[in-house]
């Protein structure tokens, strides 16, 4: 008896444990000099220097790394990897720095986390160092680092959407507008995207949504903007896209692989995916049998993406800011780039490595990612941008599964999004 | 008459063993109470703590006291209700199939047959394999079009091909509760096979002897005698279940009515950084589980004191 008691109050305590581990962050954390933010000084390439950033799956990093040290005999960096999904990396890497971890020196942080690390005091201001070089820079990617008057980050590499098509079943032309692309799609093999329920989804709408011109935050992101006729509009059009059956059911399940594998299975004349999908998609049985393009007009309007990639970011806590804003120009160099762009696939933020014959080379559509990228919106900029997307991904797959008509999601998305931006 | 004698034994403990004794034995549990209090009692309160507070997710450092607001909040929103009600559905479905299967697989590795140590081993494997990792191949299997459980659906020409597993509601909690008993059903059956294996057999010779047959015999002895065993596997496997996360979180992220205390908790700490709300979200799952396991003690625990008098 006395046992089980025993027995049945761990197993409660263990409970509680397993779950308050995930929220042991210290409440003054942040650190106090942090609020009024400090510049980074002239980039000096010496001392250790460490980079934290998502897995290097193709030794592109290590490259980077290996250049600057040889380049540099007084630096020293290193590269530590962080897991492959983004939701960890800034699990581990808020870990670090609410402990004011000096670690990390160079943050490899995507490219919706900017504000939120701003407004925390984690990364220094970069503005000098980025004005310096500013015409280097597509300038979509140049906003994905601007919060509050300020550069936080340089831009590492970019990231938009594509459509994938089937040539031999739909042709070589690209498809003319999304409505056209769904028609087809639905007298054919369907459209796949990323349909579940998280970040993906977000984009995948918002694609739509700023195609359509419509918006989910006003500009300085303190109002939702959510509730429009264009919203309505992206959702029913979506909804339909279900329902008739131009986007099977099963797009409610897929992330960016399941589409793909999907796509290269046969299942889809039309994918929305990320750029990463066509070296891949070039080692299948599709090899021959597809091509991109940027997105198509939607209505009337032309077609908008929404930005990806990374920024690198220096920590606050960074023994060595200027060795670190060293390393973070050199990895932003054409040079790097380059190598990164046609070794990775990772879409380079320098306009003119997309001329560079190795990158030609690598990535035969390199001036249409370019387009795409130039074409693409950042996602909303705001601290609170993890619970806007929740908002957002909610809603719509509410509707996407039929549990809520776009009248009701788009109200409901609104009124979520402006309580997300008034959180204390 | 029963609580006299019960009175009456207690007082004899009491004075069997003196004052002086009593404080020693204090003394010698200290230590293990100083680091109960620390790796327990201090997260447990820090953890209330953090959920009586607003912390700012704009401006560094900043917080505020915000007293039950973050509870008001957690209990005013139909997130959490629904949560309860997904956690408890998973909990009473998995854990019923968990004991039926594993009851089953104790009774055939009781048996004694040739490679019975091997079978032991075997069906010990997935509850080795790390939840997570099951959970991906849960996942795999389940992929529509693509998946190993549509492919053999439709190779055999059976319903379900079309369904898309993981993408409507009661299909999604089903793959849930079926990659849930394939990983801990094994565990269930060591409890039970441990029950199993202190049950002397003279109790069933002697039954055979009068005649009772295998039915009579597994009613009238193997079953009140595994209660304990049982009990205790219950018990572990509820409260392990009430605060699922890694299924769900890899499966469904959450999505089509599988979104568990412990994934809602996660999502509000770690995603949305709101350190007070999902503080108490994790205070509200460990009052929930705590509340099962004294509901548990007080009903069938009383059943073990009894047969312990029986004897």
């Amino acid at each position: 008896m006395k046992i089980l008691r025993f027995a049945a109050m761990l197993a409660a305590l263990v409970a509680l444990f397993s779950i308050a581990a995930c929220g042991d962050d210290d409440d003054d954390g942040g650190g106090e000099g942090a609020a009024d933010a400090e510049k980074v000084g002239e980039a000096k390439a010496q001392g250790d220097v460490t980079w934290c950033i998502g897995k290097d799956t193709t030794g592109a990093f290590k490259t980077v790394v290996e250049n600057f040290n040889k380049e540099n005999p007084k630096a020293n960096a290193k590269l530590i990897e962080l897991p492959t999904a983004a939701d960890e990396q800034r699990r581990l890497q808020i870990q670090r720095l609410r402990a004011e971890s000096p670690e990390c020196d160079v943050l490899g942080m995507d490219v919706v986390w900017t504000a939120e690390y701003a407004a925390q005091g984690w990364i220094t201001d970069v503005t000098e160092a980025v004005e310096a070089r500013k015409d280097e820079f597509i300038p979509s990617t140049l906003e994905t680092a601007f919060y509050d008057g300020k550069y936080w980050a340089i831009p590492f590499n970019t990231n938009a959407g594509f459509i994938y098509w089937r040539t031999d079943e739909v042709g070589d032309k690209p498809p003319e507008s999304w409505e056209a692309m769904y028609d087809t799609a639905q007298k054919d093999n369907g459209i796949v995207y990323q349909g579940a329920r998280y970040e993906g989804l977000t984009v995948n709408f918002l694609e739509l949504l700023y195609s359509a011109g419509g918006t989910v935050v006003n500009d300085d992101a303190t109002e939702a903007t959510a509730d429009s006729q264009e919203t309505r509009d992206v959702l029913t059009f979506m909804q339909k896209g279900i329902d008739d059956g131009a986007a099977p059911k099963a797009v409610t399940t897929y992330m960016e692989e399941e589409s793909r594998r999907a796509f290269e299975s046969g299942n889809g004349t039309y994918m929305r995916n990320w750029p990463y999908a066509y070296a891949l998609g070039k080692e299948s049985k599709i090899a021959d049998d597809f091509a991109v393009t940027t997105f198509p007009k939607y209505g009337e309007n032309e077609g908008a993406g929404v930005l990806g990639g990374y920024d690198l970011a220096i920590s606050a806590y960074s023994e060595n800011p200027e060795g670190a804003l060293a390393f973070a120009n050199f990895a932003t160099s054409p040079e790097a780039q380059a190598i990164q762009a046609s070794q990775a696939s990772l879409p380079a933020v320098l306009t003119d490595v997309y001329e560079d014959p190795t990158v030609t080379k690598a990535l035969p559509f390199a001036s249409e990612l370019r387009d795409a990228v130039e074409q693409a919106k950042p996602r909303p900029v705001t601290p609170v941008y993890p619970q806007v997307s929740e908002a957002v991904y909610n809603n719509v797959f509410a509707v996407l599964q039929g549990d809520m008509t776009p009248d009701e999601a788009a109200t409901k998305m609104n009124e979520e999004i402006q309580t997300a931006l008034e959180t204390f | 008459m029963e609580a006299a004698t019960a009175r009456i034994s207690r007082r004899q403990e009491r004075r069997r063993y003196g004052s002086g004794e009593r404080r020693l034995a204090a003394l010698m549990l200290s230590p293990a109470m100083v680091v109960i209090a620390l790796v327990a009692a201090y997260p447990i309160g820090y953890a209330i703590w953090l959920s009586l507070n607003e912390y700012s997710v704009r401006v560094p450092g900043l917080s505020r006291f915000a007293g039950f607001k973050n509870y008001s909040e957690a209990l005013g929103s139909s997130e959490f209700w629904d949560a309860v009600v997904t956690t408890f559905l998973f909990t009473g479905i998995s854990v019923s199939l968990e004991f039926l299967v594993g009851l089953g697989m104790a009774l055939a590795m009781h048996e004694a047959f040739r490679g019975r140590a091997l079978l032991r081993t075997v069906v010990l494997v997935p509850w080795a394999v790390l939840t997570v990792v099951s959970a991906i191949t849960w996942r795999t299997i389940f992929e529509p079009n693509l998946g190993l459980a549509t492919q053999v659906l439709s190779t055999l020409g059976l319903p379900g091909a079309d369904v898309v597993w993981l993408g409507e509601s009661g299909y999604a909690m089903a793959v849930m509760v079926l990659a849930d008993v394939w990983k801990t059903a094994p565990f269930m059956a060591l409890l039970l096979l441990a029950g199993l294996q202190v049950i002397p057999d003279d109790v069933y010779d002697a039954a055979k002897v009068d005649g009772a047959g295998t039915w009579q015999r597994f009613r009238a002895i193997t079953l009140p005698l595994l209660v304990p065993a049982i009990l205790v596997a219950l018990i572990f496997r509820t409260l392990d279940a009430l605060r699922i996360f890694d299924l769900p979180f890899v499966l469904t992220r959450g999505s089509n009515g599988t979104t568990t205390l412990s994934l809602l908790a996660h999502q509000e700490l770690t995603t949305n950084r709101l350190i007070g709300l999902g503080s108490a979200l994790s205070v509200l799952t460990f009052v929930i589980v705590m509340t099962v396991s004294f509901i548990y003690i007080r009903t069938v625990g009383g059943n073990i004191r009894d047969l312990a008098k029986d004897d």
